[in-house]
């Protein structure tokens, strides 16, 4: 009962502050908006950079050489076991198909292939790995077990594309979150800095409040509550910004990155799980901002 | 109910504002403490609910011992001490019910509850016409009667009071102090703060005088009829 009316008036406190200072707390909402936009489009940036580093991932192929006198039953025998590892399929290379495809590629060059008396090229395999094995690490790990099968002469995949491609990914990723704690810091600041010209309007309500008796818990509620609201209504006003933005830039971008895009997939830019986020971030800066600013209030 | 041991108070770079202070304040006494401006009046008033620390000497409050007492406590001493300022320390923005009811919000007192004791103590002090109307729009002895109805609205077990007729015409003083008597005739502990001597030969109670930081007297104010029976 008693935890109810607690409830009630600091909820009522809440909304009679923001009613009093509606400018003061506008600013801090507009803040937090801002933020969150800009979060919202880093999140976005990164996103393309996953699709990019997804759409080349698809193509990178494990090329699995087998040992000189390796029948097609061997290399079949391979490309099964290999596939079952991978999680992904294999295709077996026979020499004739293989030199074949080197003519091909070597252009006029390649017709003095048609002299050789042997061919050189031993049956192949080219597997395909599942997603969560496109990684340098995974790559490595499974091109060293495939040299250590007693069949196969070596492995080979595009190691250095690989490795950069997924640094670039990981640079955006740190590069995003590093810049979203910078921000958010400064967020905080700004929003405690604004609310704390609220609080101080409120300083005789304070003392009162401390004179009659209120703990510092029941002082600080109404305005973490705000504070919260605040962080709540930024986050539905940015939410807001990045729907209109997203229905202005998206199909433009979807037709620039078409050759990434799997047939029947659409960039995204907004989902329930990132205005889930959005609005917890909003309500977390909210919270922050006003924890400081009443923090700030109180230790006076 | 209050006691002080050899009670200190001073601040950095200034002679003390109490010394040696020793006293007792029974369960249901009424208490005036008197003497110039600037003797400690004030600082006494608030070593008791806490506003301030002695800075040596002992000062009990319902037997616990305001030295050893840790800040997260102190709300809790308040919540069993009425207060009212000498600056009245009303809100403005806020409906005289309102400022009644902000001492029984900090308890958690459900709204109906809230309501149906700040009318009642509204029609106590007289102002339960008044309930709506906003502080700056009463008159000085009104505001005092708020103050003390946001004193007395959680029931605590001490009244203190600060000068609470300081700005007061005679006619209001009286009022107040019946008001005040009142509240002392249903069990509260009261003491007041004052330097009006007609008020402490019109109320005839206990009279602790205090001189540039000292207890110089602590007596009983006899009625005349009792006088003349002592002899």
């Amino acid at each position: 009962m008693k935890a109810l009316a607690n409830a009630s008036y600091f909820w009522r406190s809440a909304v009679q502050g923001i009613r009093r200072a509606p400018l003061v707390h506008l600013l801090a909402v507009a803040t937090i908006a801002l933020v969150l936009v800009a979060a919202g489009l880093a999140r976005s940036g990164v996103l393309l950079v996953d699709l990019l580093g997804e759409s080349i991932g698809r193509d990178v192929e494990l090329t699995i050489y087998l040992r000189e006198g390796a029948t097609e039953s061997d290399a079949a025998a391979v490309a099964r076991s290999l596939a079952a590892r991978a999680g992904g399929s294999a295709v077996v290379v026979s020499p004739e198909a293989a030199l074949a495809r080197l003519r091909g590629e070597l252009g006029e060059v390649g017709d003095a292939l048609r002299d050789l008396p042997v061919n050189p090229l031993p049956y192949s395999v080219q597997l395909r790995v599942s997603p969560a094995l496109r990684t340098p690490q995974g790559l490595r790990e499974l091109a060293s077990e495939a040299k250590a099968m007693p069949l196969i002469q070596d492995a080979d995949y595009a190691e250095q594309a690989v490795s950069r491609l997924s640094a670039i990914s990981r640079a955006a990723r740190l590069a995003g979150v590093l810049g979203f704690v910078a921000v958010s810091l400064a967020t905080v600041f700004i929003v405690a800095a604004t609310l704390q010209l609220a609080i101080y309007a409120r300083r005789d309500e304070i003392e009162i409040q401390q004179l009659v008796g209120a703990t510092d818990r029941f002082v600080k509620a109404p305005f973490l509550l705000e504070g919260a609201l605040q962080g709540v209504c930024g986050a539905a006003l940015a939410l807001a910004a990045l729907w209109a933005f997203s229905r202005a830039i998206v199909p433009p971008l979807e037709q620039l990155f078409a050759f990434l895009l799997p047939r029947d997939q659409h960039l995204s830019l907004l989902n329930p799980s990132v205005a889930a986020e959005l609005v917890l971030c909003g309500a977390l800066l909210g919270l922050s901002g006003s924890f400081v600013a009443v923090g700030r209030l109180l230790k006076r | 109910m209050i006691e002080m041991f050899h009670v200190y108070k001073s601040y950095a770079n200034a002679p003390p504002c109490l010394s040696e202070i020793t006293l007792r304040i029974d369960k249901g006494e009424f208490v005036f403490v008197t003497g110039p401006s600037g003797a400690g009046k004030t600082t006494l008033l608030k070593l008791i609910f806490c506003a301030e620390r002695a800075s040596s000497g002992q000062v009990l409050v319902g037997g616990r011992n305001l030295a050893r007492i840790k800040g997260s406590a102190v709300p809790f001493l308040r919540r069993n001490i009425g207060v009212v300022f000498q600056d009245f320390k009303l809100l403005t923005h806020r409906t005289v019910a309102e400022n009644v009811a902000f001492t029984l919000q900090v308890l958690g007192t459900s709204r109906l509850e809230c309501d149906e004791r700040v009318g009642k103590m509204l029609k106590r002090v007289g102002l339960a016409h008044k309930a709506d109307c906003l502080p700056p729009r009463l008159s000085g002895g009104e505001q005092q009667r708020v103050v003390i109805a946001r004193a007395l609205v959680s029931e605590p077990a001490i009244l203190l009071a600060d000068e609470p007729t300081g700005n007061l015409d005679p006619e209001l003083t009286v009022e107040i102090m019946d008001l005040l008597c009142d509240v002392n005739v249903r069990g509260t502990t009261v003491v007041v703060a004052t330097h009006d001597a007609s008020l402490l030969a019109r109320y005839r109670k206990r009279i602790i005088r205090l001189e540039k930081g000292r207890l110089v007297s602590d007596r009983v104010e006899l009625s005349d009829g009792a006088r003349r029976a002592v002899g």
